[in-house]
C-alpha cells in the first residue's frame, strides 16, 4: 500500500543473505563444545548432588532448546495461517530454530533411557514402589498409571516428535526451494497446510507438557499447563528471533532487509507474550489457590517454601512486571539494541522459569553451589549444541527467503 | 464557487487520487513549514504521520494514565469493601487475599484504559462536533471512497491563499478548493429540542416510579422480580418436596454407604448423650434413638419408613423458650469426648466463625451481622440470637452434651447444623464456644502475670476511649436537644 520509498529487493545471491563467515566458523567448536558441557554437567550433577538432579537439570535444559524450537514452529506456522507480510525477512530464522526439532528429538533419548532402570530415577510414576510410599489411593493410581507406562509413553514421545519434524522439515524443505524457484504456488500450498499444521502442533505440543513436564509430580494436575508451557514457548521464540536477527546485522548479514519496523513488531509480540505469560500461570494459580484442593494446591505449596518461595517472587516480579514495563514503550521498541537487550534478558527469565517447574520435582534445595553450576552446564552446552547445529544448517542456506513473492511488502513494512 | 469569496474562509484543500500523490504533497507541505494540516484518507496510510511532520500523540500516555487508575480502582474498592467496611470470609479466604482480588482490578484496568483510548482519542481530535465546514464541498464525500485530501488550516502562521495554491499547483492535483462555511442556517431545527425534551422527560419516568415508590405505603405485595431467587427452591433439612415419592427433600445416604468421615460407632459421639445412662432410664427412647441413627429399614426400604412416619429427634426440649424451668432429665454427656488442645479449639473457631458468628456474633455476645441487620430493619419476627456466655448456658447448668444436640438439631427458630457441620467439628465448636464464654466472664487474675500488664493497659485505653464516645453522644445530644 505504501511502497512510496523503493525498496530494493537484493539478487538472491547477494552476500548480504549469507551466513557471515565469523559465524559459520563457530559451528564446529560450539557443537563440541557444547556436548562436553552437556556431559560434564550431567555428569557432575548425577555424581555430586544425585542421579534425579543431574537427570532434572538435563530435562530444564532440554525444555530450554526444545520450548524454543517449538516456538518457532508456532511462529512460521501462524506467519502463514494469517498470511503475514511483515514477518518475511525474519521468518528464515525461526525456520532455522524449528528444524532443531530433530537433533533434539535425538537429545531426549536419555530422557527416555531413565525409563529402562524402571526405579523412578527422573519420573516418580516410573518408581513401581512409589504409590504404597506415599500411600496413594490404589483407585487413581491405577488409572494413572495407564497412562503413564513406559511403553505407552514412549510411543507417546516418538508421535510427538513425528509430528513435529514432519511439520518443520515439510515447511523448511518448501521454504528454501522457493529460494531457488521463487514460485507462488510453494507460498499458497504452505498457507494449505498451516491450518492443519497448527492443529497438530497444538495437541502434541500440550500432550508433550503433560507427559514430560507435569507428570514430574504424577498426581498432580492442571489442564492449563500445556498453555502454561506454550506461553513460554512462543514469548521466548520471539526473543530469540530478535536476538538473532540483531546479531546477524551485527556479524554483517541482512543489514538493510530487517529495519526497525520489524524490530518493532517483534516488540510488540515481546511485549504481549510477556503479558500472554503472565496472564495464562496467573489463572492456573489462581484456579488451584481457590479451589483450594489439597491434590491441586501441594504442587504451589512446595513451590513456596524455603528457595523455591523466592524463585516464585523472583518470576513474578523478573518474569513479568520488569519486563512488561521494559517493553512497554514504542521508543525502546523502536531501537534494536534496547529491545535485544529485553529479548535477551527474558531468555534468562525463560530458563529460570523451566527451573521453577522442573526442579522443585528433584525434591532438592537448588542442590547448592554444585547443583547451580551443573544445571548451567547442562543449559551452556544444550544451547551451544543447538546454535553450533543451527549456525550449521545456516551456512547452507539463505539468511532470509530470497524470492518469497512477499518480500518486497515485508521490505517496505512500516508500523506507523 | 468563486462567490463564496465573502463568507468565512477556513482553510484550502487539494485532492489527490492515489496514496503517493498525497505522501509526496505531504511532504511538500511540511517541508514548506506549514503546521496546522491535515491529511483524510480512505483507509490507514502507513507513514502519513512523518510525512505530514505529525508530532507523536500523547494518546499512549493518557491510556497509561488510566490503567494504573483502573487498577488502584480495583484494588482499592474490593480492599475497602472486603477487607474494611463489610468484613465477610469467603471460601475460608482472609478478608484481605490478593489473588481474589486480582481478576477485579485487571477487568478494570482494561475498562480504564479502553475508555482511556476511546474518549481521549475524542478529547484530542476535538469531537465530538456536529459539523465541519470541509463538508461543504460535496467532492470531499469521496474521503471515504477513493479519493485522498490534503488541508491546510486558514489559521497556520503561515497561511497565504495564493502561495499554497502555487505550492498545491506543484503537485499532481487537478481539484484545489478554498473551505468556506455551511451555506445552511446555523440554527438547530425546533423538532430536535422537541424530540430531545420528549426523550428526555420520558425517561425521567422510571426514576418517578422508584422515587414514589420509595416514599409511599402500599397495601399491595411486594413485586417479585426475580421470583425463585427471592424465593429459593433449594429446601432445608426436614422440608418436604414433591420431587420424591418419599416427600422427602433431603436425601437419605445411599443404602450401605456412610459419607466420609463420618463413620462412629460411638453413639454418645453421635448425640451427646450417655447412652447407658439413657438406657437405664429409658430402654424405649434410646433404641428408639439407635434406630434412627441405624436405621436398617432405612438401609434396605425407604418406602417402608414413609409409613412408619415419626423419626424426629423429640430429645430436644419442645422448645418453650424458657427451656430452663423445665426438668431436663437427659443425661447429657458432662465433657467433650474430643481431647480438648489447641489444634481443636483453632478448628472449633474457625467453623464457630463461619456457621455461628453470623448470628451469635464473632464473640458469642449474640450481636452478630444478621443480628444487627434484623435490629436495623425492625424485622418483627425475629428472635433474637442467645448470648452465650449468659449465665445460663454454662458447663455446670447447660452440659456439653446438651449444647453438642443443640447445634445438632436446632433450638427455637434456630436451624439444626447436623447436615452441614461434621460430627467432630460441632464437638469442636463445643469446645470453641466454652472458651469464648470462659474469655468473656474473666477476671484480671486469670490472666498469666506476663501478659497482665499488657492487658491492663489495652483495658485503661478501651475505657477512655468509651468514656470519651460517651462524652461525644452526650454532647451531640444535648445540642440536638438545644437545637429543637
Amino acid at each position: 500500500m505504501s511502497e512510496h520509498d523503493a525498496h530494493a529487493v537484493k539478487a538472491a545471491d547477494d552476500p548480504a543473505f549469507q551466513l557471515p563467515a565469523t559465524l559459520s566458523s563457530l559451528s564446529l567448536p560450539l557443537c563440541i563444545g557444547g556436548v562436553a558441557a552437556l556431559l560434564i554437567g550431567w555428569a557432575f550433577g548425577s555424581s555430586i548432588v544425585s542421579a534425579r538432579f543431574g537427570m532434572s537439570a538435563y530435562l530444564t535444559a532440554f525444555m530450554y532448546c526444545l520450548t524454543i524450537s517449538l516456538g518457532s514452529l508456532f511462529f512460521v506456522l501462524i506467519q502463514h495461517l494469517v498470511r503475514a507480510g511483515w514477518s518475511v525477512v525474519v521468518r528464515r530464522i525461526a525456520e532455522l530454530f524449528m528444524v532443531m526439532v530433530i537433533p533434539l528429538g535425538v537429545l531426549f533419548i536419555p530422557v527416555l533411557a531413565t525409563l529402562l532402570f524402571g526405579d523412578g530415577t527422573l519420573y516418580n510414576w516410573d518408581d513401581p514402589n512409589y504409590a504404597s510410599e506415599n500411600h496413594l489411593p490404589k483407585d487413581a493410581w491405577t488409572e494413572k498409571i495407564r497412562w503413564l507406562s513406559q511403553d505407552w509413553f514412549t510411543a507417546r514421545a516418538i508421535f510427538y516428535f513425528l509430528a513435529w519434524s514432519t511439520v518443520a522439515v515439510w515447511y523448511f524443505r518448501r521454504s528454501v526451494e522457493q529460494d531457488e524457484t521463487g514460485e507462488r504456488a510453494v507460498s499458497d500450498r504452505m498457507i494449505y497446510w498451516s491450518g492443519p499444521a497448527i492443529m497438530v502442533f497444538c495437541g502434541a505440543t500440550s500432550f508433550a507438557a503433560f507427559d514430560w513436564v507435569m507428570s514430574l509430580a504424577p498426581m498432580w494436575f492442571s489442564t492449563m499447563f500445556g498453555v502454561y508451557i506454550f506461553a513460554g514457548s512462543v514469548l521466548s521464540a520471539h526473543c530469540m528471533i530478535c536476538a538473532v536477527s540483531f546479531l546477524l546485522q551485527r556479524t554483517g548479514a541482512m543489514r538493510d532487509e530487517v529495519t526497525i519496523e520489524h524490530y518493532h513488531d517483534l516488540g510488540k509480540y515481546i511485549f504481549g507474550f510477556v503479558f500472554f505469560w503472565a496472564y495464562i500461570s496467573f489463572s492456573q494459580y489462581l484456579l488451584i489457590w481457590y479451589g483450594n484442593i489439597p491434590e491441586e494446591t501441594h504442587w504451589f505449596y512446595e513451590r513456596q517454601l524455603g528457595v523455591w518461595g523466592a524463585v516464585s517472587i523472583v518470576l513474578i516480579l523478573l518474569h513479568w512486571a520488569l519486563p512488561f514495563l521494559g517493553t512497554m514503550s514504542l521508543h525502546i521498541r523502536r531501537r534494536p539494541p534496547l529491545i535485544t537487550f529485553w529479548a535477551v534478558y527474558i531468555l534468562a527469565m525463560h530458563y529460570i522459569d523451566l527451573y521453577w517447574m522442573i526442579m522443585p520435582e528433584a525434591h532438592l534445595e537448588v542442590g547448592g553451589v554444585a547443583g547451580i553450576v551443573c544445571s548451567l552446564l547442562c543449559l551452556v552446552g544444550m544451547l551451544s549444541l543447538m546454535f553450533g547445529l543451527v549456525l550449521r544448517v545456516a551456512d547452507q542456506t539463505k539468511m532470509v527467503p530470497v524470492r518469497d513473492p512477499r518480500l518486497q511488502e515485508s521490505l517496505a513494512f512500516e508500523n506507523i | 464557487m468563486s462567490e463564496n469569496n465573502e463568507k468565512k474562509v477556513h482553510g484550502l484543500v487539494a485532492e489527490y487520487t492515489s496514496v503517493d500523490t498525497l505522501l509526496d504533497a505531504c511532504r511538500r507541505v511540511r517541508d514548506a513549514g506549514y503546521k496546522k494540516t491535515d491529511a483524510f484518507a480512505p483507509f490507514p496510510v502507513h507513514g502519513i504521520d512523518k510525512a505530514l511532520g505529525i508530532k507523536p500523540t500523547i494518546l499512549p500516555w493518557i491510556v497509561l494514565a488510566c490503567g494504573l487508575a483502573g487498577t488502584t480502582t480495583g484494588l482499592a474498592m474490593q480492599i475497602w469493601m472486603n477487607s474494611i467496611d463489610y468484613k465477610y470470609i469467603i471460601s475460608g479466604k482472609p478478608y484481605l487475599s490478593l489473588p481474589a482480588f486480582i481478576p477485579v482490578a485487571y477487568e478494570l484496568t482494561i475498562l480504564f484504559a479502553s475508555f482511556g483510548a476511546f474518549f481521549g482519542m475524542w478529547a484530542l481530535n476535538g469531537l465530538p462536533r456536529f459539523s465541519n465546514p470541509i463538508f461543504t464541498d460535496p467532492r470531499f464525500d469521496r474521503a471515504t471512497d477513493d479519493r485522498f485530501f490534503l488541508y491546510i488550516d486558514a489559521k497556520d502562521d503561515k497561511y497565504d491563499e495564493g502561495s499554497i495554491r502555487s505550492l498545491f499547483g506543484e503537485t499532481t492535483t487537478d481539484y484545489i478548493q478554498t473551505v468556506v462555511d455551511d451555506d445552511s442556517s446555523p440554527k438547530v431545527p425546533k423538532g430536535i429540542f422537541v424530540a430531545w425534551a420528549a426523550v428526555a422527560s420520558f425517561s425521567v419516568i422510571p426514576l418517578l416510579i422508584v422515587l414514589k415508590m420509595r416514599v409511599t405505603n402500599s397495601p399491595m405485595p411486594r413485586f417479585h422480580v426475580f421470583f425463585d431467587m427471592d424465593f429459593s427452591p433449594a429446601k432445608d433439612a426436614q422440608q418436604t418436596s414433591t420431587l420424591f415419592a418419599d416427600g422427602r427433600a433431603m436425601r437419605r445416604d445411599v443404602p450401605g454407604t456412610v459419607a466420609r468421615g463420618e463413620i462412629f460407632t460411638d453413639m454418645d459421639f453421635m448425640t451427646g448423650i450417655d447412652m447407658d445412662l439413657l438406657t437405664e432410664m429409658n430402654a424405649a427412647k434410646a433404641e428408639q434413638l439407635v434406630s434412627t441413627f441405624n436405621n436398617p429399614h432405612f438401609l434396605q426400604d425407604d418406602e417402608e419408613i414413609n409409613v412408619e412416619k415419626p423419626e424426629e429427634l423429640e430429645i430436644d426440649e419442645p422448645a418453650p423458650p424458657t427451656s430452663e424451668s423445665v426438668m431436663d432429665t437427659t443425661p447429657w454427656l458432662k465433657k467433650n469426648p474430643m481431647p480438648i488442645d489447641a489444634k481443636l479449639l483453632k478448628q472449633g473457631k474457625a467453623q464457630f466463625e463461619i456457621y455461628c458468628a453470623v448470628c451469635h456474633g464473632l464473640n458469642g455476645g449474640g450481636n452478630g451481622l444478621v443480628n444487627r441487620r434484623a435490629q436495623k430493619i425492625l424485622a418483627a419476627t425475629w428472635i433474637p440470637p442467645s448470648k452465650l456466655n449468659q449465665p445460663g448456658l454454662m458447663q455446670d447448668v447447660y452440659p456439653d452434651g446438651k449444647m453438642f444436640s443443640t447445634i445438632s438439631n436446632g433450638i427455637r427458630k434456630m436451624p439444626g447444623y447436623s447436615a452441614q457441620i461434621k460430627t467432630k467439628d460441632r464437638w469442636a465448636i463445643v469446645a470453641y464456644v466454652r472458651a469464648l464464654q470462659r474469655s468473656q466472664n474473666a477476671n484480671i487474675d486469670q490472666v498469666p502475670d506476663e501478659k497482665r500488664e499488657e492487658i491492663l493497659i489495652e483495658q485503661e485505653e478501651v475505657k477512655q476511649k468509651l468514656k470519651e464516645q460517651a462524652e461525644a453522644e452526650a454532647k451531640a445530644a444535648e445540642e440536638a436537644a438545644q437545637k429543637n
